[in-house]
């Protein structure tokens, strides 16, 4: 079955901070984007993890995504690991679209493995938005 | 032998006053440096009898959220703003309207300063001395030293103005009251998120530190001044919960990040 992109961009309660190094202002409050593509690069670093995922539009080209997550210190209290992503791993990644519209950014709410695991970017207790949607 | 006897005296003589003469010239003699003050760290400084602190915040700390997602943020409500710092915070509001950010200097790696560092999702570092209390927040490693050893502010024209300041500490009862002055004016903001007030060279803080019974919150009233941006003073308080399973590392605004978060670059930026 053909990948493509969700581009629906749906409304949904999900407020969490995601306190980044930047303003997260830049970033729709409530709003979506869901993201079904492959990996191509996860970097585990301070202060921000990032996912590069490619995600092919309506037309059939790939567009690269660059969804921004908080810092492994909470990741890993969130279950992740350093290898938790793959490059060529399929995935369904859940972010907030910038205002702007502009494509390409978002940042992270969750992502779904292949396996069909749910992830989250950190515990309640750390800012975190709660359990997994 | 005695005529060279006589000689060299005369000439040791003359070497001798040349330097008294020197200093004459220049008129009175230059008084003696200034003993170097004890570094908070100086084993004789930390070892002088003083009285026993009421409490020891050496741990880790993270912003309380419990009040919700906005817990970081010192407003609103906001102090009357002077014209100055509310064209700026208009401004930033007008961008926010319109869904773009002014001004981001921190997602640009301007250091996030007093007091947003404190409140900020990253957790800080603290070792208590008797001397003084060494801070370290995760988010880009922000140094902050809180003297305890008697000394006063620094004078103004010598000392190096810095995002958080120069903070001097004293203990009255069971608070520790915290004297924070002179902090960079440039770059430097009460907040982020859009729409924000300049945080200037006037700027001093106040904090009122307690721990909280059973030592698991630490509360923090902040008495903010600063003339050249607002009126009267800015109140804020914070909790901050003890957390024992996170240690603090390596966290660096490296040149490469912000290649790699499009957002910091894309149209929702307005500098």
């Amino acid at each position: 079955m053909r990948r493509f992109l969700l581009a629906a961009v749906l409304i949904s309660g999900i407020v969490a901070p995601a306190f980044a190094h930047h303003s997260p202002a830049a970033f729709e409050a409530q709003k979506t984007v869901t993201l079904v593509g492959t990996i191509k690069e996860f970097r585990w670093q301070n202060p921000h993890t990032w996912i590069e995922v490619m995600v092919p539009n309506e037309k059939g080209q790939e567009v690269l995504w660059a969804v921004e997550l908080t810092s492994p210190t909470y990741l890993i209290r969130a279950g992740w690991k350093s290898n938790t992503l793959k490059p060529g791993d399929k995935v369904t990644v859940v972010g907030r679209p910038l205002k702007s519209g502009e494509p390409g950014s978002a940042i992270f709410t969750s992502v779904t493995l292949a396996d069909g695991r749910t992830l989250l970017e950190r515990p309640a207790r750390l800012g975190g938005g709660g359990e997994a949607k | 032998m005695r005529a060279r006897t006589l000689i060299g005296g005369v000439l040791a003589a003359a070497l001798a006053v040349v330097p008294a003469a020197l200093v004459a010239q220049r008129g009175q003699a230059a008084p003696p440096p200034p003993a170097e003050p004890l570094s908070a760290l100086a084993p004789e400084n930390i070892s002088k009898p003083r009285p026993k602190a009421p409490f020891d915040l050496t741990g880790n700390w993270f912003i309380d959220t419990s009040t919700g997602a906005d817990a970081w943020k010192f407003g609103p409500p906001y102090p009357k703003l002077t014209a100055k710092a509310q064209k700026e915070f208009d401004t930033g509001m007008k961008y926010m309207k319109e869904g773009k950010i002014y001004k981001d200097d921190i997602g640009q790696c301007w250091p996030a300063g007093l007091p947003l560092i404190m409140t900020r999702y990253w957790p800080t570092a603290m070792i208590q001395l008797p001397t003084a209390i060494y801070m370290v927040s995760e988010f880009m490693n922000s140094f902050r030293t809180v003297f305890l050893d008697g000394r006063q502010h620094t004078d103004v024209d010598v000392v190096v103005r810095t995002y958080n300041g120069e903070s001097i500490g004293r203990w009255e009862g069971d608070t520790l009251v915290v004297d924070t002055r002179h902090f960079r004016g440039d770059h430097h903001w009460m907040d982020q998120g859009g729409a924000s007030i300049p945080a200037g060279e006037q700027l001093r803080i106040v904090e009122r530190i307690r721990l909280l019974p059973g030592g698991k919150q630490l509360e923090i009233a902040y008495t903010m001044t600063d003339p050249e941006h607002w009126e009267g003073e800015w109140k804020s308080t914070k909790r901050f919960n003890r957390v024992n399973d996170i240690d603090v590392h390596e966290v660096v605004c490296l040149p490469d990040l912000n290649e790699h978060l499009k957002s910091t670059r894309s149209k929702t930026q307005v500098q």
